[in-house]
């Protein structure tokens, strides 16, 4: 069942995405703050950290496919969401056999792979001149508000997920 | 065996890279229209867009229409107050209205620059990563939109269309606007002639429109309008962009740059229309300049 749920709840999430930041209050969204919602990665890195196995790598593969859809929906520019997503999500793949499944663990990861994958959009994206601030404004406008904001996102979605994914690793490694 | 191990992983991140620079570099570059791959993924996750839509807008409307209940009352009495200011303005249309149209029967010239027809499209999604000021709408190519199109809400002009899918189109807002994006324009001044500019960017600090390439000679006074002039090739004419702020001399002293006030609300923005100049437009891509609009 895992086969269907997972991407169709990453699929509703890229869907939301979008409409979260057409539906939410304008003052909310649009402050200077440059608020920008991570939903995906964060559940692909619960996905990461209890679904997968060490030797099994879904979650890498759901996010070169909806980092893709991502920059063919919302942004234009192709492969930046696929190869950053990608990559991080591998690196968190990596890092979690250093560390208990826990939430405290569980909630470091996320935010060291949230502060990499955002920092590497904004190199990506200022080499290509789609962004010209600062390092400095970037950390204080763009960086803070987006990991406190997705850290509430992870921290409503793991009770959710947390155990679901650990079901359907076992449901797939017994069959 | 480390060492293959350590190798095959070396490649594929090569490889990740190559990919990496390949599309961003097929992508950025300006394209006519998207591939049909990405057309395809646009439409599909935009008509999941519009189920979703429904009865979301629906729950964000009603809290909306309880809230401005509450106004009505007071809304009601300046109305009422303005309505026969209308009336007299209604009037002075209609006989302006027509003596436009006989004297354009006089030169024999029937289209001018600032006929259009519009289509009416929804705001189903806007980009989540806020570097990229677009967003998505419920109309496309089948509905008559094109690339470069004129994007208004009832209040001015809110961008252009960037890209047109089958069903769905992105829409380019004002405040993505740079060099390559222009808006000829003019400002509108009280017992003077306009005087002509340039839309050429956005100024992310104060959120206002840069209105560049105005003669040093011009006198411009905060609140004078600034409307598009059709000039550009795409854009019809008297399309509302915004009042001007703030008026300073350019880098070098030649020109003067005025920073305009954008009449829509960016942010806010439900319903748009889309508009289709009846003026033949001018292949801009052709021209060396990049697209004028």
């Amino acid at each position: 069942m895992s086969r269907y749920v997972i991407p169709l709840f990453c699929l509703f999430l890229l869907v939301m995405q979008g409409m979260a930041m057409s539906l939410l209050p304008a003052k909310l969204v649009y402050s200077d703050l440059l608020i920008t919602p991570h939903w995906i990665l964060i559940f692909l890195f619960i996905i990461a950290i209890f679904y997968d196995k060490d030797h099994t790598y879904h979650a890498v593969w759901y996010g070169l496919v909806f980092g893709l859809l991502i920059d063919v929906v919302y942004t234009g520019v192709l492969g930046v969401y696929m190869i950053t997503y990608t990559l991080i999500i591998y690196v968190v793949h990596g890092l979690k056999k250093l560390v208990h499944a826990n939430f405290p663990a569980a909630f470091l990861l996320a935010v060291i792979g949230l502060i990499l994958a955002d920092a590497l959009l904004y190199i990506v994206y200022s080499f290509v001149q789609i962004t010209s601030i600062s390092w400095v404004d970037y950390g204080l406008l763009r960086l803070l508000p987006t990991l406190a904001a997705n850290m509430i996102f992870f921290t409503l979605l793991y009770p959710l997920v947390k155990e679901r994914a650990y079901d359907w690793s076992e449901e797939i490694s017994n069959v | 065996m480390p060492s293959l191990f350590r190798r095959k992983r070396l490649m594929i991140v090569l490889l990740g890279f190559i990919v990496l620079v390949t599309l961003i570099g097929f992508s950025i570059r300006d394209r006519d229209s998207l591939s049909t791959p990405e057309k395809f993924l646009q439409d599909s996750v935009g008509w999941m867009q519009t189920i979703f839509h429904k009865p979301v807008s629906f729950v964000d409307t009603t809290v909306e229409n309880v809230q401005d209940m509450f106004n009505v009352y007071e809304q009601n009495q300046v109305l009422k107050t303005r309505l026969s200011e209308y009336k007299g303005v209604i009037q002075e249309n209609q006989r302006l209205n027509k003596e436009v149209d006989e004297l354009q029967d006089t030169l024999g010239k029937s289209e001018g620059l600032s006929d259009y027809s519009s289509i009416q499209a929804t705001v189903i999604a806007r980009s989540s990563d806020r570097w990229f000021e677009q967003m998505t709408i419920n109309k496309g190519e089948e509905d008559g939109v094109e690339k470069d199109m004129a994007v208004m809400t009832s209040d001015g002009l809110v961008g252009k269309v960037k890209s047109a899918g089958a069903f769905h189109s992105t829409v380019l807002l004002l405040s993505g606007f740079d060099r390559s994006n222009k808006i000829s324009s003019w400002v509108v001044r009280e017992d003077k002639e306009e005087a002509f500019g340039l839309i050429e960017g956005y100024d992310d600090e104060s959120g206002r429109l840069l209105l560049e390439g105005i003669k040093l000679d011009e006198e411009l006074e905060p609140g004078d309008t600034v409307i598009s002039s059709g000039l550009g090739g795409v854009f019809p004419s008297n399309l509302r962009i915004g009042t001007v702020e703030e008026v300073v001399n350019d880098q070098y002293g030649l020109t003067k740059t005025a920073y305009v006030e954008p009449f829509a609300d960016l942010f806010d923005i439900n319903h748009v229309m889309v508009v289709d100049r009846s003026v033949e437009t001018i292949d801009t891509s052709s021209e060396a300049e990049g697209d004028e609009s």
